[in-house]
Order: structure tokens, then sequence, then C-alpha cells
């Protein structure tokens, strides 16, 4: 194996040593995981999503399986950004990889505000969750309108010293001019993508099958969606994108580079093997040697 | 914890379409009762999440645990048809189990629906136990014979074709009225969440201490996706939220903390 194979630039001044990331709300801290075994070989964490203040999330049921995915309805549940940053950051730190805090809010103030708490905690990065769709009953309203993504982009902007990726959805025809948005406000990069919406129906009892009627589907289903978005946004925004959607190997990763990614998340196949991510950082080392292939002739973005 | 593959050494048809899946080590042998794994097969595994089971029982260091379902959806029937030889991904031991009784607390009485026997065998391996175990009908009432000399069992289902005619429930008051069970023994719990429910208010109602082992959908099983909420009395173990989650804060609760 070669050292450094893997090395990623994923900013100026932000080197990761692979391409393979955790996605958020789908690894909580990462200390879960490392339970299994040793997660310092993830390029980073990004942590599940926290904004001001607690959110108790939606009632349950919040999952129900798909053909090949899954819907959850979660609703952003987490203990608000100072007891986060006081219990949890602390225990995310010590896992060993870079740290990216994946950070929400309903509106201007709150992303403001919890942009500005957590400068000093330590993470490299932020990720701006502008694309839940299982809160403010899914209206999305970051994140399907340019100009209110500009809007709050600018906002998170202005606050923040960290460099940050905007996490955007595919439930809109207008991805590319919000990604523009993002771009222009003054994003270091973008996620691409949330879930999309979807729903289950039990039609016996005549009701959805999650509580809150609809939720976000990922998962293996999503994968073509994802590098469709990625691809598109490639073409629109000169800005380096985490791919995520549906990877569950070496091989989604290498399409994802290839489809415009600079590197990628690992989320739902997360939930089937706790260490999956660092099985593909292995996997990917094996396959990148065994090709002759290297992360730079994969990835398509010009430093 | 550990995520790995485990060879079938072999499955036992029951009646009622549940089996019990046997998988060569390693296992820890230090597995709690009520303590559960991730289960998919490791080959052509039809859905995409893995599915929870009760550990059932674990030999002697771990060289081989057995997992009791029942086969209902894709998954559990996947699992049901695994041959000697194939693969089975086991991820875990996961959640906490039931708890010893405190010293000079009366042992507790276990209460059992269909494949809510599962998490009881290593209880009884470990203390000599009263299960009263109810189910729909004879079918239903499968597995005893895997268990210790020293537990006692008592039967009940619903349509009378076995045991006692009723639901375990009224097995149970009448038992505590003829005094066959101590009416202060603490109750544990697992089965239909109806069941639960109802044992559960009954103990509530007489001052019993009732723990239930719960099961929800789950997706990861081990904490990180946050799917598998059940509405409790906030509480600092539960971070101070209405919700608590199933794998890592349970799968055994105390009722008490619970809203049903």
């Amino acid at each position: 194996m070669r050292a450094g194979l893997l090395r990623t630039s994923l900013l100026p001044g932000l080197t990761l040593a692979n391409p393979v990331l955790s996605a958020s709300g789908c690894y909580n801290h990462g200390v879960e995981g490392a339970r299994f075994g040793d997660v310092k070989r993830l390029g980073a964490l990004v942590t599940k999503t926290v904004t001001p203040r607690p959110r108790a999330g939606n009632p349950p049921p919040r999952l129900w399986e798909t053909s090949a995915g899954m819907l959850n309805s979660i609703g952003l549940e987490n203990p608000g950004v100072e007891r986060f940053l006081a219990e949890e950051m602390p225990r995310a730190l010590e896992l060993g990889p870079p740290v990216i805090l994946n950070v929400g809010g309903e509106s201007l103030e709150e992303f403001e505000q919890v942009t500005e708490r957590v400068q000093d905690c330590g993470a490299v990065a932020l990720e701006v969750n502008l694309s839940c769709p299982n809160v403010q009953g899914g209206q999305l309203p970051f994140a399907t309108s340019p100009a209110a993504c500009e809007e709050v982009v600018g906002r998170v902007r202005r606050v923040s010293r960290l460099p940050f990726f905007v996490k955007l959805s595919p439930n809109t025809h207008l991805v590319a001019d919000v990604a523009r948005a993002a771009a222009s406000a003054g994003a270091d990069g973008l996620t691409l993508i949330n879930t999309l919406h979807g729903r289950g129906i039990d039609w016996r009892r005549r009701r959805p099958c999650l509580a809150e009627g609809s939720g976000g589907l990922s998962g293996p289903a999503i994968k073509p969606v994802a590098l469709h978005f990625v691809a598109l946004v490639r073409a629109a925004v000169r800005l380096p994108i985490l791919g995520v959607g549906g990877i569950a190997t070496a091989e989604d990763v290498c399409e994802f580079l290839v489809a415009g990614a600079s590197a990628v998340q690992v989320g739902t196949a997360h939930f089937l093997d706790p260490l999956c991510g660092v099985h593909i950082v292995e996997e990917l080392e094996e396959l990148l040697v065994a090709e002759g292939e290297s992360i730079d002739n994969l990835s398509s973005l010009e430093q | 914890m550990q995520t790995r593959l485990h060879k079938v050494l072999r499955v036992e048809g029951l009646t009622g379409a549940s089996y019990v899946l046997w998988l060569e080590g390693p296992f820890s042998a230090e597995i709690a009762p009520g303590q559960f794994a991730m289960l998919r097969t490791g080959s052509d595994w039809p859905v995409l999440l893995p599915r929870p089971f009760s550990y059932f029982d674990v030999s002697a260091a771990g060289t081989a645990a057995s997992f009791f379902g029942k086969a209902i959806g894709p998954g559990t029937r996947a699992l049901a048809a695994v041959r000697v030889g194939d693969e089975v991904s086991v991820s875990g031991p996961l959640g906490g189990g039931f708890p010893a009784p405190a010293d000079g607390e009366p042992e507790p009485v276990c209460i059992a629906g269909g494949v809510g026997l599962a998490p009881f065998l290593l209880w009884t391996k470990q203390r000599a136990t009263t299960v009263l175990y109810g189910g729909a009908n004879r079918e239903a009432i499968v597995a005893m014979e895997s268990f210790p000399g020293q537990t006692t069992f008592h039967v009940a289902t619903d349509d009378g074709s076995l045991g006692f005619h009723g639901n375990v429930l009224e097995l149970y008051r009448s038992l505590v009225a003829a005094g066959e069970v101590d009416q202060r023994a603490p109750v544990y719990c697992c089965g239909p969440d109806p069941m639960m429910e109802a044992v559960a208010a009954d103990c509530a109602e007489r001052g019993v201490a009732c723990r239930v082992s719960l099961e929800t959908y789950m997706a990861c099983g081990y904490g990180v996706c946050n799917g598998c909420s059940v509405a409790v009395e906030p509480a600092e173990r539960f971070g101070g939220k209405p919700w608590a989650r199933c794998c890592i804060h349970g799968p055994v609760f105390d009722a008490a903390e619970l809203k049903w």
C-alpha cells in the first residue's frame, strides 16, 4: 500500500487522509460505531445536526423500510448546542478523525446563532443543513429558493471563520440555482444530496407508515439520483462537493468521484455495518492499487 | 460488540412458523438475558436492513449461540431458510438485559407471549424461575423443551387448545389468586405490545415492579439512527427527552418509565 494514496485535498488548508466520511444523522457522533472497532481511518466524522435549542424530534414510527432503501422521519432530534458542546463534541474529537460539525435551524437567526456558537469547538469545518425534509412540514424553505438560500448562507458566512459546506436538497427543480446562490453567498463547498421526500402507505389501516406521514428516502435506491445531482451541480458551480446517497462500497466512491465529488459520505450503509466507512477506506485503497488509479485521476475538480 | 459472519450449525423448524437458528461461535460468553443482535444472511439478503433478535441460548464459552424467531416477512423468512454451512451476519451484543433482583427481593416471574419467550432461556439457566407462556393456540407454544429442568412453566392459549384457556394476564391473575405465584414478585415481560401494556397496567395497579423488553422498528440497533424511539417520561437517563432509543436505552425498560 502506498502511503498517502487516498489523501484528499478538500479545501485550501483542509486535506483529509481519505475521501470517505460519515454522513450526518447516520452515525451520531461516531462514539457508537467506535464500540465495534477503530474508526480512526474515516476521512472525517460528520456529526448529527445540532440546533440552537434542544429538539425532541418526531413521534414514532420514524422508520419504514422500502425497496433498496428506507424512509426516516427523525425530525432533527438533538440535545441543543450547549449540551452538545459540553457532552458530545469532546467525545467525538477523541475518536481521531477530523470532525465536520453539522448545524441546523429553522430561521436566519437560528442558523446565525448556532454557527457563531460552534466556531471554537474544535471542528475543522461546518456543514450547514438547509435540507432536512422532516421539519417545518417538509417545506425546505432555505433549500428550494435561491434567494432564501443566498440570504441564509450570507448570514452564516458573516459569522463563520470556519469553512463550511452547505447541504442541499434534491427536492426541487432548482438544485443548480440554489447551488449557485450558495456559492455566490460564500459557501466553501456543497453536500449533495439530502434525502428525497417519500411516503409509505399501510392501505389496510388507511394510514401512512410513518407517524408524520412523509419522510426522507435514503439507501441504495437513491444512488442514481445523487450521482445525477452531483454531476449537475459540478457543471454549474466550481466548489468542492461532498457526494452522499446510497454509498456502500469502494466502487460507489469511485463513481461519485468521477461524477464530480471531491469526497463522499456513507449514510444508511452504516446501519447495516457499524464499520462500513472504515471497510470502504480499506477496499478503496486495494481497488486503486489494483487498477493503477489515484484519487486525483478520478476527481475532476481542478484545485 | 462486533459484526461478524457465523456459520449455520442447524435450523430447528417449529410449529407456528417459528424456528431456532444455531450459529457457530465465537460469541461473547457474557451475554445477558434480554440483550439482542442484528441479523442478516451472509448472502442473498432480500431486504436492506438487518433484523433484531434476542439471544436465545449461548453455549458455554460462547462456542455457539441460538436465536428464536418467527418467519413473518422476507427477512425473517430468509433467516429461517438458511442451510447448514451458510453464513449469517451477527452484530452484537446490543442493548441491556434484565437486571438481577436486588437482595431480599422475591425472584421475578417471567411472562412471555409468542416469540417473546426468547429472552427468558438465558435467564432460566441462571436462576430457577416460573415462566408464564401465552400464545394464540398450541402451535404457538414451542421451544419449552430447550429450557432447563429448574424452570416451572404455566401455559395459556387463547383458544384453550393447551393449558389455561385465556390470555397470559388472566393466567397470571389466577396464579396470584391461588397463591402459586408470589403476588409481590417483580414481573419480567416480553411479548406483543398490547399484552405488555396490559401486564404493566396490572402491575402498576398492584404496586408490583414490572420490566418489559420492547421490540420496535430498528434500522441500526446500536444507537446511531435515532429511529427506534419509544415514548418515555423524560428523565436524565434519556437525556431529558420524551423519547428513548429502544436499542441502547432498552430494549428492557422499567414499565413505569414508559408512556404506552
